[in-house]
């Protein structure tokens, strides 16, 4: 079953300055939907909005049909969402490609669990359709950007989300590493049939890939294709 | 193994607010003509308790709340130690330690809170690593990153609480930090800094205690230059060994 993603009269404001107000976003069932805007727009904190972990002074998230802020178990709802943040803050934190990819399985094996073979082969199988399963058994800390944003994406993969969330997944690559990226995206988000949300401020390729665009100015949204 | 914690997730400032929130606590039973050595520890644990919760609702990072609570912690133990007319010496002897005085029921502490720390980590492992990872992809994973965090910390504070008692608080970075740090420099997993964080911290104890016995320095010192030299050989062997990437 493929499922939304909502965003409804969403107000946000940061230090009691507004940052974005009455934003309406939506993502259909196995759409590609990007926000566009400049940078300090709010379109990160949107993407915080859109998987529970930014509470907006007024609105409602409807995600898989059910209310974010206010479902009594926003950890279990998050297991299905899978979301690939901007720049990973892990540093030269010791952990290898497969672990870092097995890591989106955690949520899904509970807690206190082992993982069993079966998420090993999601894993794997992750690591295979973004490309990077020859990379396995080296640190992330010791790859191209590139090459950690792969890993982010195979994690997110191995998480087996219903919707996908990305945040600006191309930022700091070059053109071709850009299309390498925006190309496994497509990959993924055409495989696996997801429901996608992508952020980014580089607003003249997004069209390629999204099936709708939302752009972000003056702190609201407006659909533009 | 715990300055593995203190390392990945950045909490030195915590470690230095313990150290004062013990001083508070042994002011208190000095006070009250209690137990100081007890105080302290009962009101470490409480601290370790509450910063987690407490940096999150009142938005002040740890390390900001821990800021906080070293002076405030200083100012109110001094009140104290001036209205009890306590002595200075005696106050702050809480904070050396001494391990050759340790009680029977010392040791029954020690060892019931470094068997409570090996059963968090076993447990609790792929969790652990991924919040030292990465709390924001810990999160978004659904795993209960906020209550894993707060585990965290509970158990870092309560390993510098009992450790302060053991080996005095001038000692805690010797065998809790500086072994993390070497172990950091060479580590190729979370298991492995654990492991070698671990055995770096059991060899500069053995190897500083022989040293100052050969040489005749006090054993404090020799033991934080054995763990410093650990991590000198730690940068040469890491600089060798491993490539960097590009990163992002």
């Amino acid at each position: 079953m493929h499922h939304s993603i909502e965003l409804i009269d969403i107000d946000v404001s940061v230090g009691g300055v507004p940052l974005l107000h009455n934003v309406n976003i939506e993502a259909m069932p196995c759409e590609l939907a990007a926000i566009v805007g400049a940078n300090g727009t709010g379109k990160t904190t949107l993407l915080k909005v859109a998987n529970g972990t930014f509470r907006p002074d007024r609105g409602k998230v409807h995600v898989m049909h059910q209310d974010f802020l206010t479902h009594k178990d926003p950890d279990a709802l998050r297991r299905d969402i899978a979301t690939v943040p901007q720049r990973s803050n892990h540093n030269r934190f010791p952990i290898r490609v497969e672990e870092a990819v097995l890591m989106g399985r955690y949520g899904k094996i509970g807690v206190m669990r082992r993982p069993k073979d079966e998420d090993l082969g999601i894993a794997r199988e992750a690591m295979r359709l973004t490309g990077i399963l020859s990379l396995e058994k080296k640190l992330v800390h010791e790859l191209s950007g590139g090459e950690q944003q792969k890993v982010a994406l195979a994690r997110a993969l191995a998480q087996e989300p219903q919707i996908l969330l990305l945040d600006e997944p191309t930022t700091h690559l070059d053109a071709s590493s850009r299309t390498e990226i925006m190309e496994t995206i497509r990959k993924m988000h055409k495989e696996r049939q997801l429901t996608t949300l992508m952020v980014s401020h580089e607003a003249e390729w997004v069209g390629q890939y999204a099936d709708k665009v939302y752009l972000l100015k003056d702190g609201t949204s407006h659909l533009t294709a | 193994m715990i300055g593995v914690f203190i390392i990945s997730l950045n909490l030195v400032p915590l470690r230095f607010a313990m150290m004062h929130i013990a001083l508070l606590g042994g002011a208190v039973g000095l006070f009250l003509k209690l137990d100081p050595m007890l105080f302290g520890l009962l009101f470490c644990t409480a601290a370790a308790l509450a910063l987690g919760p407490l940096s999150d609702k009142t938005k002040m990072g740890l390390g900001t709340l821990s800021g906080l609570f070293m002076t405030l912690t200083l100012a109110l133990a001094f009140i104290l130690f001036y209205k009890g007319q306590i002595n200075v010496l005696q106050a702050f002897s809480i904070l050396w330690g001494n391990i050759l005085s340790l009680t029977l029921w010392d040791l029954v502490t020690v060892a019931a809170t470094s068997l409570f720390i090996i059963a968090v980590v076993f447990l609790f492992f792929k969790e652990i690593q991924a919040i030292l990872y990465d709390r924001e992809v810990a999160l978004s994973v659904g795993l209960p990153e906020k209550r894993l965090y707060y585990l965290i910390v509970f158990v870092l504070g309560l390993t510098i609480a009992v450790s302060m008692r053991l080996i005095g608080a001038l000692l805690v970075d010797a065998f809790v930090l500086l072994p993390a740090i070497g172990a950091n420099l060479v580590a190729r997993s979370l298991k492995q800094m654990f492991l070698l964080s671990s055995l770096f911290g059991f060899v500069s104890g053995i190897g500083g205690l022989c040293l100052s016995v050969a040489v005749d320095v006090p054993a404090s010192s020799m033991i934080i230059l054995a763990a410093s030299a650990i991590i000198g050989v730690c940068m040469f062997y890491g600089r060798r060994y491993h490539t960097h990437g590009k990163g992002f």
